[in-house]
């Protein structure tokens, strides 16, 4: 959008109002979009805060070109895959990180969501790695298959594969617990 | 999950994570600061020498040594008023006419870094030569920045902005030269001297019997003078009796707080003329706008100022939408096509919503005008469409081409 690359050259020119506007338009996109990847509270704020920091501390060397929303979101993603990969197992559960629970008394605090934010996002954990970062990343991150192919450098119809078998399984999570 | 409901859709719309207040503002401090760190790390990086010089210098010692000397100086007054001091203003006045070069460093308390100018005079003791170093502090819209002043023309360098302005206009000028004197010892003394002989400035001396040792001259501004409640501290080298160093303080809450400091070296020593050159200094990827060779604007003809304004901003835009980076560059402070290409590239502008009337601008010193602009476009390749409203878009004249009017801002 026109306001991005607005957004783009005042902050490479030093605009802290700038940099603050692009904060507050993707803050919470870049977290939902980390908590889908990583379901770990702690994690994808830690992610969301270097990538945030990182951008700010390119301003001279950051480079015009390109999409604001698309350049953001891609750091998290290579960050969020960094950690997935540091950890060696999988992301830590929505029911076993206590910290991110939104508290209730104190709405001020780390991250909020709805109860059926969390249970989406416990379904979507419950996938393989790589159906999981093809459904966030063309949900969440608004990425088309053939992008998604080409960053994860593996065949569209893969690709399609993968997010029809992950949607189906999600479903199948969801309708369980149902009826449970 | 209801049988009904589309999962893509509700993961699209529901699966979203917001960030509490306090993990808002945490985050946006610390990505704040690292901007204004990172600033201060790359100004800092761009003057290597001029930092190690600054931490060299004592100018603690210095500065402590100057309130012993002003202690000693107003001891010794008390007690001894009748202490003789061969010393006198107009000795430097006169040693003043013998300078032709200097550098100075100028320091605001409470900023690290100081302003740093170079000075040539041409035999009649006229600026001939500027070379002023302007910290971010000194202006944070424009960041650091470097102006030469030189055979009647200006270049400023704007670091953060990676750009190069060149001009020739007179009340840059006028500006550039009176930035010079307010730094300019020898105008500085004439008018102290004045301010003496007037009974406007006490001024006491204390010459040290160590020829070594600056003589300390401390000069009180009288409560009914210009300058009230203004104390100067100035070092004078005992052998050229010219000026090293001035402190100078404000009474306030009945104490004296240091307002500044401004340091004068390199009396008399040939400045290599690369200082008033600035093209080795300037990355080549620069964007160079030479307004003193290109045709800036749009000619007023007999339109109204408000209406030329509004004329620019409509034909900027008509140059966006027919994608003519030159014809908008040249609408926009003569900015080369290929920056414009660079800045507005990736962008399609649509068509113009609305645009004017044109209104002062709210900062009364850019003398221009704002003209409110609402135009349609979005993203090359994106698809989507929004608006963009913009509502400080500045017109102004050309500086040194009357009559020509261009976009300065608020793009």
């Amino acid at each position: 959008m026109i306001e991005d690359e607005v957004l783009k050259w005042k902050f490479k020119a030093g605009s802290q109002e700038a940099l603050r506007r692009i904060y507050e338009k993707y803050l919470n996109r870049l977290l939902s979009f980390a908590m889908a990847l990583l379901d770990d509270a702690g994690a994808a704020e830690d992610v969301v805060h270097d990538v945030f920091v990182s951008f700010a501390e390119s301003a001279e060397t950051f480079k015009l070109r390109g999409n604001l929303r698309s350049y953001l979101t891609t750091c998290v993603l290579n960050r969020a895959r960094d950690t997935m990969r540091a950890n060696q197992r999988r992301p830590v559960r929505l029911d076993a990180s206590e910290s991110i629970v939104s508290d209730k008394e104190r709405p001020d605090q780390a991250i909020l969501y709805s109860e059926r934010a969390q249970r989406l996002n416990r379904a979507i954990a419950q996938l393989p790695d790589e159906q999981r970062l093809v459904i966030v990343l063309r949900l969440k991150a608004d990425m088309k298959f053939r992008e998604i192919a080409k960053l994860l450098n593996v065949s569209i119809n893969t690709i399609q594969g993968r997010y029809r078998y992950g949607l189906d399984k999600v479903r199948s999570v969801l309708n369980g617990e149902v009826e449970k | 999950m209801k049988p009904s409901e589309n999962l893509e859709d509700t993961i699209k719309n529901e699966l979203n994570f917001t960030a509490g207040a306090d993990l808002h503002d945490r985050m946006l401090d610390d990505v704040l600061n690292a901007q204004d760190k990172s600033r201060k790390a790359h100004s800092a990086a761009a003057w290597p020498n001029l930092r190690r010089q600054i931490m060299k210098s004592p100018i603690t010692k210095l500065a402590a040594a100057v309130v012993i000397i002003l202690a000693i100086v107003l001891s010794i007054n008390v007690l001894d008023k009748t202490t003789p001091a061969a010393y006198a203003l107009g000795q430097t006045v006169e040693a003043n006419h013998t300078v032709h070069s200097l550098r100075i460093t100028d320091f605001r308390t409470g900023e690290d870094e100081p302003k740093e100018f170079w000075l040539q005079f041409d035999e009649q003791g006229q600026i001939e030569s500027v070379r002023a170093s302007m910290p971010e502090w000194n202006s944070p819209s424009d960041g650091a920045k470097i102006v030469i002043w030189q055979d009647g023309k200006a270049q400023v360098w704007f670091k953060r902005k990676n750009s190069l302005l060149t001009v020739r206009e007179q009340r840059l000028a006028e500006q550039m030269l009176g930035l010079a004197r307010q730094v300019d010892p020898r105008p500085t003394m004439e008018r102290l001297y004045e301010q003496e002989q007037q009974g406007k400035v006490k001024v006491e001396i204390d010459e040290p019997s160590d020829k070594a040792e600056p003589i300390a001259v401390t000069a009180t501004y009288e409560p009914e003078g210009s300058r009230p409640g203004r104390l100067v501290v100035l070092l004078v080298d005992q052998a050229t009796k010219l000026v090293t160093a001035m402190e100078v303080f404000q009474l306030k809450d009945d104490e004296y707080q240091q307002v500044g400091r401004t340091e004068f070296h390199d009396y008399n020593q040939a400045i290599d003329p690369r200082v008033f050159a600035l093209e080795d200094e300037i990355p080549a990827d620069a964007m160079r706008v030479d307004q003193t060779t290109q045709e800036v604007g749009l000619a007023q003809g007999d339109l109204s100022d408000e209406e030329v304004a509004v004329e620019v901003a409509r034909q900027f835009f008509t140059a966006l939408i027919a994608e003519d980076y030159a014809a908008a560059g040249q609408l926009f402070e003569g900015i080369p096509a290929d920056k414009m290409r660079e800045m507005f590239g990736s962008i399609k502008v649509l068509r113009i919503i609305s645009i004017g009337p044109a209104g002062p601008h709210p900062n009364p010193e850019t003398k221009g005008l704002v003209v409110p602009c609402t135009v349609e476009g979005g993203q090359r390749g994106d698809g989507q469409i929004g608006e963009w409203k913009l509502d400080r878009l500045g017109v102004r004249q050309v500086y040194n081409q009357p009559g020509r009017w261009t976009i300065f801002g608020g793009i």
